[in-house]
């Protein structure tokens, strides 16, 4: 296994089912650990200069169309021939100019009398003076800062989904979303300043399948729209499945007992699910390999066949007097012809083509990020040993209720926590014992990336993850730390940091006008701006 | 292996046939004529413009060839006369799942499997269906399924499968809603899956082929000889879907027979029957669709809370066959408010396409369903066209039954009043020309009116299955009881809708 680092990337992806979205097929894949922000930026930046060289002509078609009162795609005329998924689907080409007095652009970078001017769903410009162009609506407030994200939610995922205990790895929770009944859900969450979320079913199966990254907007209920990446991550989950069916015990007097199904994980269980674990991303680097020497194998094969015809052809004039030749002899003797063996190099097999494994190359080339939800400190360690020498595996923790025990490791590693910081009673027995409200602080200080998030089970809890970043807080989590968490370091986290996450130049306008600082007990949300609508007004709350 | 699966289908056909044939006497008593017959009815509703009070219908050879007042016939016809009673065209029933063997099946993809081979003839539901005046029926396999069986359209009527074929191979049943064993996330999967594996295999086999002509081509190269011509030309890939290029390399009859009925899905030349039991399963039959170029040639069957979706199926134009139930009742997840919604009115305001279905095993059959939505105020000519001319387009058949025209099925049933009135009864039934039904001759029928055992009977009642003779006890409330009014018989169909929900 000591040659998965020498593997040439491929740099075309398999071309079913699982390819990302084409705007992210732009730059190259080559991403090598989560610590590694290379193509992040480089992603920004091309997108800041296409935006820049598309500004004026985004306003002017806007503008043209607001005047004439016509319903121009906003989407055809910025970017053309390039349909973006997650584009907002609003009809209406609306200006915003927004001007704070404090835009907080992410967690540390606060610039003072600072307007931003939306238009298209996304943030065109950002400057002390933008003037206010014709029909835009101007509003002011004292800070402005990027809306949470919820990394770890339910939000939308159809009950169905969100029980699956089947769920196979290429298998898709943005398959699985249910849009049409959950606008009050979505309201409340908006309300509460979150406005995407990376949504993952099937937690209750050892293999939980391809979580997305859905915006929640209430009028987005097409999939289309809503979605921002299909495939955000592939997920885990170790220590919490369950319908295990009946087991027998051995009683003292020799007997065998029947137990019947749902007995607690023990420790063994846990130990051979995180074998399960590392086993399946050694599968898809397996294959993987087997995919890229295939296509090598198969262009050495090419080339030689190639050469061969030619040679062949050259060689055909003669091969063709000396069968006559021999035909010729052969009538005369009165036997038949027998024609000359041929013989050439076989083509090489390809390998079978299979979905889930393709998935899990995915994640073994670190291509999306493999979250795993485990708690008990024994299996984080044994994940930890298991995955070390996948060198491109981007690993991210869910739950780590015990997981202060390996922050040396974590932090080391750069593996992000995504800590639900949920006042869970203490009194039921399950993974989640253990945990702290102080467990994300604690984290934090000892250098683990750590994130927010609700914990995926109820569709509702999402509406509470500010609250639940502020519990955070209080018991020592840094808030600049737990800014970042609900915003950029969710979304980097999760591959869409050039879409949402921070207020700066060509990034969706996702953020929140605020009286105060964010995550202040007494501050309220005045704005929510989700996809450059105005989600959430005063007159809302 | 097939053969078992197929075997698995057919297997009660021969058996049920020697017990029921004493059962289906009654019904079809008549013998078949040529096909040769001219009805009189007091009115003649043709669905096919105003009704014409005293008219005439003639059918030859099974076809209407004039419909209208006065008209002429010929001189031997057999002539049947009901001054008294409405000449209506047989009702059309747009998918059906009653009537086979067994409605699902275990595999996830069963597109080589047909219905043919499951329809039983002599079932009850036949029989019942005649004798509410349905006269065209789409059996499709049930929605347990990815992708289903190929459906057929039948005629109640006939003792063979054959026999009672109206156009075979009428389309295959898929579904977007979750089998059991699986959720909304892996049914999806299963049916991207389908598709993709049938490209892929396309793609393979294309392949393959070409390997081989190459290899030939460099064989005949080293031995000096002439490469053989490329004998076996196939079609190229049709539809409007994604195409594996170079297809033609391979004559159709090389192609896996499992695969064979998918290609013919998304070469367009197959019609698609998706059922959805959720407004998102709707967002997933049309992605499906969509992506693999059979959207022209989907009806999407849905569940009653499918409403929700009606704006996105009218975006596409997709016609749709509408469950038996027709209230969607949904408690608001906030005030915890219930509210009712009349499922094919919001359909009718949007302008989508629909068709009606009868409820199976209650015996709310088409005209009962058809006069729900008269209830709820949509104008008889939107309720009717429901259950017949739409239903007969969505089907593909509306140049052959739906209305009383000219070169369509002689299909016709007699009322003895208005067809949806619940004062009404189906009289008589004429099938392709035949008369197949007549209520006075009808056991069960009589059995049920008079409770007392039909004369000469015995023998039947003591060998029979008595259990089938329950069954028709459901239709009472097709019973008019005395000095029942019309505003009654509304209430009366509300009454039962709440049971139902």
């Amino acid at each position: 296994m000591t040659g998965s680092a020498d593997l040439p990337l491929l740099s075309d992806p398999p071309s079913y089912g699982t390819g990302r979205p084409p705007f992210q097929c732009e730059f190259p894949i080559a991403i090598a650990n989560p610590a590694d922000t290379n193509r992040l930026s480089l992603t920004g930046v091309t997108r800041v200069r296409r935006i820049k060289r598309m500004r004026s002509k985004v306003i002017w078609s806007s503008l043209v169309s607001l005047a004439c009162g016509l319903s121009v795609s906003p989407m055809g005329s910025a970017f053309p021939g390039l349909e973006l998924p997650g584009a907002p689907a609003s009809e209406d080409p609306a200006v915003y100019v927004i001007r704070a007095e404090k835009l907080i652009e992410r967690p540390g970078v606060v610039h003072e009398n600072t307007s931003v001017l939306i238009s298209d769903g996304r943030i065109l410009e950002i400057g002390p003076d933008i003037a206010l162009p014709d029909g835009a609506t101007e509003l002011k407030g004292a800070v402005v800062c990027a809306s949470f994200i919820d990394p770890w939610s339910a939000l939308g995922v159809d009950n169905g989904v969100l029980a699956d205990t089947k769920m196979a790895e290429s298998a898709r929770t943005a398959d699985g979303l249910n849009l049409f009944d959950v606008d009050h859900l979505f309201q409340e969450a908006l309300r509460a300043g979150v406005t995407s979320a990376r949504v993952q079913g099937g937690w209750q199966g050892k293999v939980c399948g391809l979580g997305a990254f859905v915006r929640l907007d209430p009028t987005l209920n097409d999939p289309k729209h809503a979605v921002l990446l299909p495939d955000a991550d592939l997920a885990m989950s170790v220590g919490h499945s369950v319908n295990r069916g009946a087991t027998f015990q051995r009683m003292g007097d020799g007997t065998f007992q029947m137990i019947s199904g749902d007995r607690p994980t023990d420790v063994f269980d846990r130990v051979s699910e995180i074998e399960a674990v590392v086993s399946s991303v050694e599968a898809g680097e397996a294959y993987r390999r087997a995919e890229v020497e295939y296509k090598f194998k198969l262009k050495e094969w090419q080339e030689a066949i190639a050469e061969k015809q030619e040679e062949l052809e050259d060689d055909f004039k003669k091969a063709k007097k000396d069968r006559d030749k021999k035909v010729k002899k052969a009538k005369e003797d009165g036997k038949e012809h027998k024609e000359s063996k041929y013989k050439e190099d076989k083509k090489p097999r390809e390998p079978k083509f299979n979905e889930d494994k393709a998935a899990l190359a995915r994640v073994a080339e670190g291509e999306i990020p493999l979250v795993v939800e485990v708690h008990r400190s024994s299996a984080i360690r044994n994940l930890l040993a298991g995955t070390e020498r996948f060198s491109r595996l981007r690993l991210v923790i869910a739950g780590g209720s015990e997981a202060l025990s390996c922050a040396e490791d974590l932090a080391e590693r750069g593996i992000p926590v995504i800590v639900w910081p949920s006042l869970r009673g203490t009194t039921k027995k399950d993974e989640f014992t253990g945990a702290t409200l102080s467990l994300a602080g604690e984290l934090a200080a000892a250098g683990v990336p750590v994130l927010l998030g609700s914990g995926g089970r109820d569709a509702d809890t999402t509406r509470d993850l500010p609250l639940l970043a502020q519990l955070a807080v209080g018991h020592g989590l840094e808030k600049e730390q737990a800014l970042e968490a609900l915003t950029i370091g969710a979304a980097r986290a999760f591959d869409v940091a050039d879409r949402v996450g921070s207020v700066e130049l060509g990034k969706d306008a996702d953020l929140l006008i605020l009286d105060g600082m964010p995550l202040e007990p007494f501050t309220k949300i005045q704005y929510v701006f989700c996809g450059g609508r105005p989600a959430v007004t005063p007159e809302d709350n | 292996m097939k053969n078992q699966k197929l075997g698995t289908l057919a297997r009660t056909a021969v058996a049920t046939c020697l017990a029921a044939t004493a059962l289906t006497a009654a019904t079809n008593a008549m013998p078949f004529s040529d096909g040769n017959i001219v009805i009189k009815a007091g009115q003649v509703i043709t669905l096919d413009g105003e009704p014409i009070e005293n008219g005439t219908i003639v059918i030859e050879n099974g076809r209407i060839t004039a419909v209208g007042k006065d008209i002429k016939y010929p001189w031997n016809a057999e002539v049947k006369e009901y001054p008294n009673s409405v000449a209506f065209p047989g009702f059309v029933e747009a998918l059906t799942n009653s009537g086979m063997d067994r409605a699902n099946e275990n595999i996830d993809v069963a597109a080589f499997l047909n219905v043919k081979d499951s329809i039983d003839p002599v079932s009850f539901y036949f029989e019942d269906s005649l004798r509410s005046g349905v006269t065209t029926l789409n059996v499709q396999q049930g929605g347990s399924c990815v992708v289903g069986g190929m459906g057929y359209i039948v005629k109640p009527v006939g003792m063979t499968v054959e026999e009672m074929t109206v156009q075979p191979n009428s389309g295959i049943a898929m579904s977007a809603a979750p089998k059991s064993g699986k959720s909304r996330a892996t049914q999806t999967l299963a049916l991207r899956q389908t598709f993709d594996d049938l490209r892929r295999y396309l793609e393979g086999v294309v392949q393959e082929k070409r390997d081989g002509v190459d290899l030939a081509t460099r064989e005949a190269l080293y031995q000096g000889r002439e490469a053989d011509e490329e004998t076996s030309k196939g079609r190229p890939m049709g539809g409007n879907g994604w195409k594996v290029s170079n297809l033609e390399m391979i004559p159709r009859w090389e192609i896996d027979e499992k695969k064979a009925p998918l290609l013919g899905i998304v070469e367009g030349k197959t019609a698609v029957f998706f059922y959805c039991s959720t407004p998102g399963d709707v967002q997933t039959a049309i992605r499906t669709a969509k992506d693999n170029g059979f959207l022209n040639r989907t009806v999407l069957c849905l569940s009653s809370g499918c409403w929700k979706a009606a704006d996105l199926i009218k975006q596409h134009n997709i016609p749709v066959i509408l469950s038996s139930v027709l209230t969607h009742v949904e408690r608001d997840p906030v005030t915890g408010e219930e509210k009712e919604t009349f499922v094919p009115a919001v359909f009718q305001d949007k302008g989508v396409r629909f068709a009606l279905r009868s409820a199976g095993t209650s015996g709310k059959s088409l005209w009962y369903q058809a006069a729900l939505c008269v209830g709820h105020g949509m104008t008889r000519e939107q309720a009717l066209a429901a259950v017949t001319t739409t239903a007969a387009e969505i089907t593909g058949l509306s140049n052959r039954v739906g209305s009383l025209a000219p070169g369509k099925d002689g299909n016709v049933v007699i009322f003895s009043g208005d067809p949806l009135s619940v004062m009404s009864n189906v009289e008589q039934v004429v099938v392709e020309g035949n008369h197949v039904y007549d209520r006075s001759t009808d056991v069960r029928m009589r059995h049920l009116e008079t409770g007392a055992q039909p004369e000469n009977t015995s023998a039947e009642m003591e060998t029979g299955t008595p259990h089938k003779h329950d069954e028709p006890e459901e239709k009472d409330d097709k019973e008019p009881d005395e000095g029942e009014n019309e505003e009654e018989k509304d209430d009366d169909h509300e009454g039962h809708e709440d049971e139902e929900n």
